[in-house]
């Protein structure tokens, strides 16, 4: 494994080209990511109209929770990594993958990681607007980001986003069409992940059930760590938890890797 | 092959070759049908977390709201069912090149797009959305007359237009750009707009969303007709609205297609 690590860069450097080849496409995916934080900003205010706050919530802290969610998604969410890998075991195109002197997992991961920088490239206008636009009409709570503890916790939930969906896209060893699958977890993702709603706006009892689910350390738990709103104990908790889930389906997509090998058969070149 | 009678005998032609096709797999449509649903009871559950909060929202109450909801639910099923389906396969057509096979036949291009792929799956939600819509109604002891309920489901149509112009520009940026495959994302973006109860939105957001893109009408107009009657004025706004927006649509995709150059060889 050590002696393919000189290879990675140049994995990332195909990974970015690759993305920036379809420019546009990039750009309006970016701008279109701002939309839901203009309805938040609609919606919630509708709701504030004749309260201070919601739950722990005020307006401004609220949508300093959705501004600082688009981050989390931008850096941490797989773009269509999920279906590239479904479609190089469907279609065959892994022989040539299988070929190379570099593990699987290290390969999607420096793609993964190409994505999310090209991404984050192109998402960094539209979304610096959407906070200088919001920040003009609603006091964001910018001023308490707490890059010190949101940052391990970004970290955490692109490892474990990466590693749910290489889990999720293995099936493909299995099953012809992933995609149902697939639209089922991101319902998933986005109802239990604190994606909809911060997740302590839930009732006490599902709230303390969220926290036992992988789904709150990909969207909720980095976004609440950057907003600084956690305690530095639930804070720690979280981020254990956060990393045993992501190493539980590092372990489990590599048991998939090794299942799936034994069942992949390729014709053709 | 061009007159409209023979445009809708061909439509239920294709109607019933998808629905064939789709039906050979069934397990696939249980498995899309229970995803749909999904994501529809993820936006209940999120009315039902707000409302725990409060009592009501820019003067809707909860079964007001999940009328609205509902509505928004079933119009994008009805949507999803007959027209995504096809739109959605234009960048792929003109990527590949195999529009060709379209332009090759004598029927508008837009129609045999638009029409040639259908999905059952989301038909079943669109029942489910009707049944949600019914029962809060039961809840609010409101019986629609029967005016009202035929005006509701002329309203579903314009709403329906809405949902085709927009998602039409979409796929037609295809013309353009290589790899428009994010129109789709900005689709399900941009139609959360809809869900929004109409008073809620202020100045410019809902000047733009009222005339130039009338999401906020989709499903504010028809949930409104069943909840507090029919108003005139935002009737005939709605329906000119979505007529003159599927026009626009219709200009820009003849715009796209002049663009059109094959890639097969």
């Amino acid at each position: 494994m050590i002696d393919s690590l000189p290879a990675l860069p140049t994995v990332f450097s195909i990974g970015l080209q690759r993305q920036f080849a379809y420019r546009w496409n990039y750009l309006l995916r970016a701008l279109f990511s701002a939309m839901p934080l203009l309805v938040s900003w609609v919606f919630w205010g509708a709701v504030f109209q004749d309260k201070k706050t919601v739950g722990p919530y005020t307006l401004g802290s609220l949508l300093t929770y959705y501004a600082v969610l688009l981050v989390v998604e931008s850096v941490s969410s797989p773009a269509d990594d999920d279906f590239q890998i479904s479609r190089e075991i469907r279609e065959g195109s892994l022989n040539s993958i299988l070929l190379r002197p570099l593990p699987y997992g290290l390969y999607r991961g420096a793609l993964f990681l190409a994505g999310r920088c090209a991404y984050l490239v192109a998402a960094l206008i539209p979304v610096a607007l959407c906070f200088v636009l919001l920040s003009r009409v609603v006091p964001l709570e910018l001023g308490s980001l707490d890059l010190g503890r949101g940052l391990p916790a970004l970290l955490g939930s692109a490892l474990l986003q990466f590693s749910l969906t290489l889990c999720l896209s293995l099936t493909s060893f299995w099953l012809l069409d992933i995609s149902a699958l697939i639209f089922l977890v991101y319902s998933l993702e986005f109802l239990a992940g604190g994606h909809v709603f911060p997740l302590d706006l839930l009732p006490p009892s599902l709230f303390q059930i969220s926290q036992f689910l992988p789904f709150a350390y990909e969207y909720w738990f980095p976004a609440a760590s950057l907003c600084g709103t956690l305690s530095h104990s639930a804070w720690l908790i979280g981020l254990a938890r956060q990393f045993s889930w992501a190493l539980f389906f590092l372990l489990l997509a590599k048991t998939l890797w090794q299942a799936g090998l034994k069942k992949y058969t390729a014709a053709g070149g | 092959m061009s007159s409209p009678p023979q445009l809708l005998r061909l439509w239920f032609l294709q109607v019933r070759y998808a629905a064939t096709r789709e039906l050979a797999f069934r397990a696939n449509f249980f498995i899309w049908v229970i995803v749909e649903l999904a994501w529809f009871v993820l936006q209940l559950a999120f009315v039902g977390v707000v409302y725990q909060h409060v009592d009501s929202i820019a003067g809707w109450s909860r079964p007001q709201m999940i009328v609205l909801v509902a509505t928004n639910q079933l119009i994008q099923q009805i949507f999803t069912a007959f027209f995504m389906p096809g739109l959605v396969k234009l960048p792929e057509l003109v990527r590949e090149g195999k529009l060709d096979f379209v332009l090759l036949k004598p029927t508008p291009p837009q129609f045999l797009i638009s029409t040639s792929h259908l999905e059952i799956g989301p038909l079943a939600n669109a029942l489910i959305a009707a049944v949600v819509v019914a029962t809060a109604l039961h809840d609010l002891h409101i019986t629609p007359s029967l005016p009202s309920f035929l005006l509701y489901l002329l309203l579903l149509l314009a709403g329906l237009l809405t949902h085709y112009a927009l998602l039409l520009t979409l796929v037609s940026l295809t013309f353009w750009i290589i790899q428009a495959e994010s129109v789709l994302l900005g689709y399900y973006s941009i139609f959360q707009v809809a869900r929004l109860p109409r008073e809620a939105a202020k100045g410019w957001f809902r000047v733009l969303f009222t005339f130039a893109l009338p999401l906020l009408l989709v499903a504010n107009i028809p949930a409104n007709t069943l909840l507090r009657g029919w108003q005139p004025g935002s009737l005939v706004l709605f329906l000119l609205t979505s007529l003159s927006a599927t026009l626009v649509a219709s200009l820009f995709f003849q715009l796209g297609l002049r663009r059109y150059q094959s890639a097969s060889s």
